[in-house]
């Protein structure tokens, strides 16, 4: 609903822009060879062309020094505002500098670069934390808890630990919630979080209700090791919406995949990068200070979807998975109401 | 004494780590309280064979003075490619598998041919690897997760079902039982026919019902896990066979064949082995070929054990294999090591691990112990090097 508030702004904004000019936006992109940011890379330049603004991009092939060398020269091929996704969040300062003297606006798409006037356009990490616990929290109100952090050397896994602990807090001080295992997984790995879980089984005799994984990676190496030992029914979060864990939420194997969209997030940023150069503040914007360096700044947090049985036709109707795949080998008689 | 009984230097060191992992295991069990129950045993047993795998031929390759870092890409890709034609191409899992054989022949052929016939130091070709693999790896599938479903294929991973149950268990500790004896038993009339001074009898009836007992300890011990609403043992899993399977191939390899002995002699002094005639360069290359067979086994087993191919398989695996054959005493150098060396190595390192997870040591101080122990290792390696005038 709040999407679409805002994508009517968007749309009236854009017919004032495009009735004063036609602006180019640069974006400079961290690595492009990541297969996620092309879907990125279409909503925004859709979106744009809505908008009567044209898209110039660069691709520093994920070193920072490209990226500086990038933003010079979008700069210099007239981009009257900045998108970027930033391959390091403290070397990209010295480009913003740059930007700032020509008095062009830069959206931190996705990563957090934190200098002023920069704005800053992501998903809600510690939402999603939230929603995966919630889930998890929903199926089993009680019982013994596992913990699947991401890598340790991410902050978003801390951002994540910190959601689902939001929820599941006064559960645990209450008792009914035991956390008997909790463990980071290096690099996001699933056959890390695999043996994790293996070992934490083994410490607590099989006896755990619950699992809050961070991601759907991880959230398959714990299915398959809850599945070697036969326990079936515990449930099992997860984030990212891939294909393979909206199987097995269509399976009953995993509870939920919170599923950032990020079509919403091109949309948005690209929403964003037009208003601000034509001067104008960004419709659903918030002060947000909550960096490392707690410096204010305008940011924008996109809600994600969190994927269960009951709405699986979310992200089949979106286009995001064909029904077969999502729905493969599902029993007909049990299955949920996306697959019928 | 030592000369007496007939214990060699490599014999020793093998007894000595064999002491180490039982140390281990008590004092972990002692610290934890479960560490050495049939379950955690069954899981460590399980977790280690992928590494276990490729630390054979890894071992080999170390021997003849070469090294492959690509093996945990070269996994990566080989695993994704055989689900993802699974998963997205729908193939059964024989083609598939044959597919990634394929693969895994034509990535050694390749690094063997630079490496043997080129010249190309070896560390170079397989670091440039590495990185490519890795990235095929992602390329495959467009970095998205095969997940795989084919119950028969699943059974490889180990998991519900993939083990042998109780019967089978008791026949192949029995059989491994047997061999033993009669292996001894083949060796001693061999040593009196050609008139060579024999073992103390009572030493070899000692030796070998130790490790027959093992063997059947082992048996019992898996026939001991029971799953809950199961009602029988799972007995030996089967990504353990299969690394026990690759084991007694790759000694086999190495002890009774002349492409064992060759790699042995190339890595001892391979600038003489050139002058006596060996085929050099066709040794090296079949080493990756065999490297890449491994390979294929390994990621099979896997992405079965994970039930998915994932673009990040195997990454990073290429260091716990090295470890593994590096704490299992092969010599960087070349020339040396023993591929049951590589099984205690690769079981060290587990070992450690689970150990310390199962204490809730965080992941930083588990990567730290884990990094001293293999230069502890290393340490210990050059120190028994010199006192038993082993080759460096």
């Amino acid at each position: 609903m709040n999407t679409t508030l805002r994508l009517i702004a968007g749309t009236v904004l854009a017919g004032a822009g495009s009735l004063a000019m036609a602006q180019a936006v640069g974006v400079s992109w961290s690595n492009f060879q990541e297969e996620r940011w092309k879907t990125d890379e279409k909503a925004i330049k859709e979106q744009l062309a809505k908008l009567g603004a044209t898209y110039v991009s660069a691709d520093a092939g994920g070193s920072p020094e490209k990226q500086l060398a990038d933003i010079d020269g979008l700069i210099a091929k007239g981009a009257k505002a900045l998108i970027i996704l930033a391959m390091d969040k403290d070397a990209i300062v010295p480009a913003l500098a740059k930007a700032k003297a020509k008095n062009i606006p830069v959206v931190a798409y996705d990563r957090l670069i934190e200098a002023p006037g920069v704005f800053y356009i992501t998903f809600d990490n510690k939402e999603v934390g939230r929603m995966q616990a919630r889930a998890v929290f929903a199926a089993k109100p009680k019982g013994n808890y596992v913990m699947i952090k991401g890598s340790p050397t991410d902050p978003n896994a801390d951002f994540l630990r910190a959601g689902q602990q939001e929820v599941i807090d006064a559960a645990v001080k209450k008792g009914d919630i035991r956390i008997v295992g909790e463990e980071y997984t290096e690099g996001w790995k699933p056959e890390a979080a695999q043996k994790n879980m293996e070992q934490i089984l083994t410490k607590n005799a099989n006896k755990v209700d619950a699992v809050v994984a961070s991601n759907d990676g991880m959230a398959g190496g714990v299915v398959a090791a809850l599945s070697a030992r036969g326990l079936k029914g515990v449930p099992v979060s997860g984030q990212d919406g891939d294909f393979a864990a909206l199987n097995r939420v269509a399976l009953g194997t995993q509870t939920v995949s919170v599923w950032k969209d990020s079509r919403d997030l091109g949309r948005e940023a690209a929403t964003a990068a037009v208003s601000l150069a034509n001067g104008k503040p960004v419709a659903g914007s918030a002060k947000w200070s909550e960096g490392a360096k707690k410096l204010p700044m305008d940011a924008m947090f996109l809600k994600a979807v969190p994927v269960t049985r009951a709405n699986l036709d979310v992200p089949i109707k979106a286009g995001h998975i064909p029904k077969d795949v999502a729905c493969k080998g599902v029993d007909k008689t049990t299955a949920p109401d996306a697959c019928k | 004494m030592l000369k007496r009984l007939q214990i060699n230097p490599l014999d020793l060191r093998l007894a000595i780590m064999a002491g180490v992992l039982t140390v281990m295991a008590v004092a972990f069990h002692v610290l934890t309280g479960n560490f050495l129950t049939p379950e955690n045993l069954y899981n460590i047993a399980q977790q280690t064979a992928v590494v276990g795998i490729i630390a054979t031929a890894m071992a080999l390759i170390i021997v003849a003075r070469q090294i492959d870092l690509s093996v945990g890409s070269a996994m990566g890709v080989i695993g994704v490619l055989i689900a993802f034609l699974m998963y997205t191409h729908g193939w059964h899992w024989v083609p598939a598998c044959l597919a990634g054989l394929a693969l895994a022949l034509i990535i050694g052929l390749y690094q063997g041919w630079l490496t043997a016939y080129l010249g190309v130091p070896s560390f170079v070709v397989t670091l440039g690897g590495l990185m490519s693999f890795r990235g095929a790896a992602f390329l495959v599938a467009d970095g998205k997760t095969q997940p795989i479903t084919d119950a028969t294929f699943l059974l490889l991973g180990g998991g519900l079902d993939g083990s042998l149950g109780p019967t089978w268990s008791w026949v192949l500790g029995i059989v491994m039982a047997a061999a033993l004896v009669w292996m001894t038993v083949a060796r001693r009339r061999s040593a009196s026919a050609h008139g060579v001074a024999l073992r103390p009898l009572g030493f070899d009836i000692a030796i070998t019902a130790a490790f027959a007992l093992l063997a059947l300890v082992f048996v019992a011990t898996m026939n001991a896990y029971q799953l809950a609403d199961k009602g029988v043992g799972q007995g030996v899993p089967v990504p353990v066979l299969i690394w026990g399977v690759v084991v007694v191939g790759v000694s086999f390899l190495v002890n009774r064949t002349r492409f064992g002995r060759y790699v042995y002699a190339i890595g001892g002094n391979p600038e003489a082995s050139l002058l006596v005639g060996i085929p050099v360069k066709r040794v090296l290359l079949k080493l990756f070929l065999l490297l890449g067979v491994l390979t294929t086994v390994a990621a099979i087993v896997a992405v079965s054990r994970l039930n998915a191919g994932t673009n990040s398989l195997g990454a990073n695996q290429e260091l716990y294999v090295i470890a593994a054959a590096v704490i299992g005493g092969v010599a960087l150098s070349g020339g040396s090591g023993t591929v049951l060396g590589t099984v205690l190595g690769a079981l060290i390192i587990q070992f450690l691990e689970s150990g310390l997870l199962l204490l809730d040591v965080a992941i930083g101080w588990r990567m730290v112990i884990i990094g001293q122990v293999l230069i502890v290792a290393v340490v210990f390696d050059v120190l028994y090097r010199r006192a038993t005038g082993e080759r460096m």
